[in-house]
């Protein structure tokens, strides 16, 4: 009989995590559909687990003084979409995660440390180069959510660790122009097919300052390529037309090719092209759409 | 029909509020999974995991105290393992065979559910696995062998009418030939598939989520050599159903009365969604040709239409499916000369069945684009060649019977294209603009083909007045939320001028009501509500007068309908539902996902008997027909359905389509209720064809099969022509 | 495994002894026969099993019973109790919302739900209110007008 535990604080999860590698049951959203039995039927996992979400200490949501935010891994969804101090992208994602009901449940550790492809969250997260804060008893880590997830299903967390903390460093300089879409399988309540977050900085004169682009759902996990950003990054806004091809056929690459890998492609070459040609008219508002 | 009937045919259509609404909205309204009886035990069902082949051993695990494992071998002696819905060929349990993916094997049973969780998960067994046969082609090809004939065809049907169509085609000039192809679509009633049987009395009781209890006891009684009198069936209120729980009861049933006889214990079987996703019965793939002579004029002289439907491994009522899908080829048009055939294939996929529409979907959306890809072939606007071929009042139908009725249809049209400003915007968006309008038109026959009502339903109705004044009305059909229970206690308490708080209709128990046939077809307004009328007019004469008694009234046939069902020659359908439809889209053309900017509907049910529930029903079937076009993917691979969940199978939320604007026209039926004909099914009909019209004119690409997901959309740009 | 959990449902303190990880819709249909709470998936994407948790609108089918100590829970039953939920009541049945009911009492929570957090919705509002909840039989439209219907008279409930 595999057992459940229900820790009241941090420290105690953390031990008993450390005692008998118990998983971490926060919402539920991933775990309960995993393994659903039936009707009247409780789910039955192969290892013990840990219920976590009552964990206060691993709430909140808060600036540093140095600008970063800091999102308690036990935050839902719900409350990360609505809150000011969180990145616009982050909250574009999280405001689309499933349905109402599914966002007051899911939380943002949860969602890392699932590590699905068509997760949500990672690729805002990525985009921003977010780091995860990893805590194991009398031991603390951080490590870019880039680093932390390997692939589909696959993170480096240890057997007895736990995410505690994400944290968002503040961009050297705000963005210039931001772009966020998640392409579903339906308009409400979907599971993400591709989605693309991009934003760029220009200077006055249409330096491009910094340039970022990552796409979910698009292989085993979020792609992000610095080699292929480096393409414009340095480059005049006013060239882009001349940029694109090459930019947009590096950016190809990045897409895997398995799974639908025409229809991703072309979304994303025709979203980035569209958000940077949009970008050369330098309009009032900060949201391309 | 004087003015005082006229004045109730206005009244009737005034909504009321549904009997059963409050019970629904406060959560009391029972459910099959909310039945409990003393001792009552679960059943969890074993299927077959592969697509074909036989089955070499069962290994159950040693089962506790009070479990049991029931298969065929259960089956007592002077028993048949049949499920006797049209044929008697689907099996209770398979024995040796199998011939799909989800075939039942056996039913584990005891009282614990996460204890049959776990025994499930312990069965083994082994199979001899053979190739199987999954697509329309690879059934005709017979893939991996016949199993079904020595062809794998369940059925082939012809039907002609006008000149023969091999004269009419060697003397075109040119012919027009195109292939249209609809996929699968799971029905996803809310409410999952459930049934459970006890012993009362000594007789078998079944409960069960179903549209047609007759058919259920009928059905299930071989098994243990009963008469279908000897077992009663209850149904339960019912979570929606859309045809889905039509035939496909007896499934659980038939198991549930083997196990429940074996053990002498109450039993239930509630599916989960997942089981309900992949182990049920779908509407049936169709691969549809038609080719149309045309003079040099352009003129159509005539259509040779090929019908293919996917039936799976059993026949299930894919045969009336089919036939209806050939009645519907020709959908609104008059055409000179016909040769309509169909045929079911077998494969090895789980059967498909009835599904709101039951198989007139699949060849009108086929008719649709056919009409509109010959009018671009002919320089024409699709509308225009439309309006030219309608039928009309007293033309002749595919199958040499006549429309009886007025076509309402040049009004809808009119509605409808006035609303929506068709005709300015189908000449401002120019094709490939991203922006779309498209217009469709479709029918439904109402009720049973031909004489179906008279010679194989036979309904009967009967009330019961009470000498506390109440008036029961005693019928075998079933409510499923199409409201029919409130629609026949407002018929019976408009014509007895009682209130229709003193009417009684609960869900049909078969040992105290009448079979009026099955909850199908479309049928339920127009032949059983009829039947309720006239047995309400007989009762008011001796309402007053007399303090308990019964009146009981039987399905007669109108005269002058002729019908052959050898040759299918005469009137197929007395009477039609019709309908028109535009749908306004815009494609992003980044993600290549559409945008509904507008939906609006008309539709010709002969008279509404409440206007509410008839826009309810309209907004729910249409909202499922642009489902079908636009989203409802599902793909069979290996036997096994891709889209097995609902985070998979995507249906429309309230989100995906904007309010739809509806109209209704006025056309009494002189044999319905006040004048109504059927619209379950009508409202079906149409949506599709009219959405992928837009999406068609919106990117300039032929589109000729359904689902168009955002994946084949940019398919369409990127590579069609 | 048993563990003891106390938690309030529909206003009243209650407990009960259980595999924490039961899931809350069996417990309320098995323990405490409050089966208005549906089951149409099992896998959080109907809507049919919502109850109010904690002030949030939340799929009970994916909520272990473990995480519902010292929880406020309401189910359709609580709420048809409440004035609240008999103006949702009376809206959704005058204003032709409920065919085959299935998912109404999910409806109905995703409805209060929003009406506590928005009293005035607009029609878009509603429909993002309702996102979560899959209708097979009505199209939504008239389960949109019953919710702006029940917002019209219920001035002064949300």
């Amino acid at each position: 009989m595999v057992s459940t535990f229900i820790p009241r604080t941090l420290q105690e999860a953390l031990a008993i995590r450390r005692e008998t590698e118990a998983h971490p049951f926060a919402g539920g959203t991933d775990l309960m559909v995993a393994y659903y039995r039936g009707v009247g039927v409780t789910p039955v996992f192969p290892w013990p687990v840990m219920l976590i979400s009552g964990l206060e200490e691993l709430k909140g949501i808060q600036k540093d003084t140095q600008g970063n935010v800091i999102i308690g891994a036990l935050e839902i969804s719900a409350h990360i979409a609505e809150n000011p101090l969180v990145p616009w992208h982050v909250r574009q994602a999280a405001g689309r995660m499933g349905a109402i009901s599914l966002r007051n449940q899911a939380t943002i550790g949860g969602n890392i440390g699932n590590a699905s492809p068509k997760g949500d969250l990672p690729a805002t997260l990525i985009l921003l180069d977010a780091m995860v804060e990893l805590q194991r008893v009398g031991a603390k880590r951080l490590m870019k959510v880039d680093d932390f997830i390997l692939a589909a299903k696959k993170t480096q967390l240890a057997p007895d660790e736990l995410i505690t903390k994400v944290i968002i460093p503040e961009p050297q300089k705000e963005f210039t122009y931001v772009w966020y879409r998640k392409i579903g399988t339906r308009r409400a309540n979907a599971i993400s097919k591709l989605s693309l977050s991009a934003a760029i900085t220009l200077s006055e004169e249409g330096l491009i300052e910094d340039f970022r682009a990552s796409s979910g759902a698009a292989g085993p996990k979020v792609e992000r390529s610095r080699e292929v950003e480096k393409l414009l990054i340095g480059r005049d806004i006013h060239d882009i037309e001349k940029l694109l091809p090459s930019f947009l056929d590096a950016y190809d690459t990045v897409i895997c090719p398995h799974a639908m890998p025409e229809f991703r492609r072309l979304s994303t070459r025709k979203m980035l092209q569209y958000f940077l040609l949009q970008c050369v008219k330098r309009p009032q508002s900060q949201i391309i759409i | 029909m004087g003015g005082q009937t006229g004045m109730k045919e206005k009244e009737i259509a005034n909504p009321i509020r549904r009997v059963d609404a409050i019970a629904k909205c406060t959560g009391k309204q029972k459910y099959l999974a909310d039945y409990h009886f003393p001792g009552m035990i679960y059943a969890r069902m074993v299927r077959s995991t592969i697509a074909r082949g036989k089955i070499i051993d069962i290994h159950v695990p040693s089962l506790p105290d009070g479990y049991y494992f029931i298969s065929y071998k259960d089956i007592p002696p002077e028993g048949k393992n049949e499920l006797w819905m049209i044929q008697k060929d689907w099996k209770a349990f398979a024995e040796h065979e199998v011939r799909y993916v989800g075939e039942t094997i056996g039913l584990l049973c005891g009282p614990d559910r996460n204890m049959l969780a776990a025994l499930r998960e312990k069965v083994v067994i082994d199979y001899q696995e053979t190739e199987a046969a999954i697509s329309i082609e690879e059934g005709l090809a017979c893939k991996g062998g016949a199993f079904v004939g020595e062809n794998n065809i369940f059925c082939d049907m012809t039907t002609n009418s006008g000149e023969d169509v091999t004269k009419v085609f060697a003397r075109a000039d040119r012919v027009f030939e195109e292939t249209y192809r609809t996929g699968f679509q799971e029905h996803v009633h809310l409410e999952p598939n459930g049934a459970a049987v006890i012993k009362e009395n000594g007789r078998f009781v079944v409960y069960a989520s179903a549209q047609c209890p007759f058919y259920i006891r009928k059905s299930i009684c071989g098994l243990l050599a009963l008469k279908p009198e000897d077992i009663i069936v209850r149904q339960t209120s019912t979570g929606g159903a859309f045809g889905g729980k039509e035939h496909f009861p007896d499934v659980l049933c038939g198991p549930l009365l083997v196990a429940c006889n074996k053990i002498g214990k109450p039993i239930q079987l509630a599916f989960d969604r997942s089981e309900d996703m992949a182990f049920s019965v779908k509407r049936h793939p169709s691969k549809t040709t038609i080719r149309t002579a045309l003079d040099k004029q352009g003129n159509i002289m005539g259509m040779d239409i090929d019908i293919l439907y996917n039936v799976g491994g059993y026949l299930s009522c894919s045969f009336v499916v089919l036939q209806r899908g050939v009645f519907h080829a020709t959908g609104c048009y008059a055409i000179p000369s016909t040769r309509i055939r169909g045929r079911g294939v077998a494969t090895n996929t789980f059967p498909s069945d009835a599904f709101r529409g039951f198989g007139a979907p699949q060849t009108l959306f086929a008719i649709e684009r056919h009409m509109c890809h010959l009018a671009t072939f002919l320089n024409m606007e699709p509308l225009e060649l439309k309006k030219k071929y309608l039928i009309k009042q007293g033309d002749r139908t595919n199958t040499n019977g006549k429309i009886f009725e007025e076509v309402k249809l040049p009004e809808m049209i009119r509605q409808i294209t006035d609303a929506s400003d068709y005709y300015r915007k189908v000449k401002e968006y120019k094709p490939g603009c991203l922006k779309g309008i498209g217009l469709s038109v479709y029918n439904h026959g109402g009720a049973f083909t031909g004489n179906g009502e008279q010679v194989l339903i036979k309904a009967h109705v009967k009330l019961h007045k009470y000498s506390d004044g109440t008036v029961e009305i005693l019928i075998g059909s079933t409510e499923m939320g199409q409201g029919f229970q409130s629609a026949c206690r407002k018929i019976v308490s408009q014509i007895l001028d009682i209130s229709i708080d003193k009417t009684i209709y609960e869900n049909p128990d078969t040992s105290r009501v009448c079979d009026s046939g099955p909850t199908a077809a479309s049928r339920s307004t127009m032949i059983v509500g009829k039947l309720v009328q006239d047995a309400a007019e007989q009762m008011r004469d001796r309402y007053a007068q007399e303090d308990d008694f019964e009146v009981e009234t039987v399905y007669k046939h109108p005269e002058g309908f002729p019908w052959d069902q050898e040759k299918f020659q005469g009137d197929a359908y007395i009477a039609y539902g019709w309908g028109a439809a535009v749908v306004e889209v815009e494609v992003d053309p980044l993600t290549f996902e559409v945008d509904t900017k507008g939906i609006w509907v008309s539709h010709d049910v002969g008279h509404p008997l409440d206007e509410l529930v008839i826009h309810g029903q309209v907004n729910g079937g249409v909202m499922q027909s642009l489902g079908y076009a636009s989203m409802e993917l599902l793909e069979n691979k290996k036997g096994y359905f891709k889209q097995d969940s609902l985070s998979d199978y995507v249906i429309p939320t309230s989100m995906d389509f904007p309010p739809m604007e509806s109209f209704l026209v006025d056309n009494p039926y002189p044999f319905g209720p006040f004048g109504a004909k059927g619209m379950g099914e009508l409202v079906f009909n149409g949506a599709d064809s009219a959405y992928v019209e837009a999406v068609s004119k919106a990117i300039n690409r032929k589109i000729c099969e359904i689902p168009i997901p955002p994946e084949t959309i940019m398919e369409l740009m990127e590579h069609g022509n | 495994m048993e563990t003891k959990i106390d938690f309030t449902l529909n206003g009243k303190k209650v407990s009960v002894t259980s595999d924490p990880m039961r899931r809350l819709v069996d417990v309320l249909r098995d323990d405490f026969s409050l089966e208005g709470t549906k089951e149409g998936c099992g896998e959080g994407e109907c809507g049919a099993c919502s109850v109010i948790k904690d002030g949030l609108l939340v799929t009970s089918c994916l909520v272990p019973i473990g995480a519902v100590q010292d929880s406020e829970v309401l189910t359709i039953e609580g709420l048809s109790e409440t004035e609240r939920g008999k103006c949702l009541s009376e809206a959704f049945a005058d204003g032709g919302a409920v065919q085959c009911g299935f998912c109404i009492p999910g409806m109905m929570m995703a409805a209060d739900y929003l009406l506590m957090g928005n009293p005035h919705p607009s029609e878009t509002d509603i429909r993002l209110g309702i996102s979560g909840n899959l209708c097979r039989c009505t199209g939504y439209d008239l389960i949109v007008e019953s919710i702006k219907l029940a917002s019209e008279r219920g001035q002064g409930l949300w």
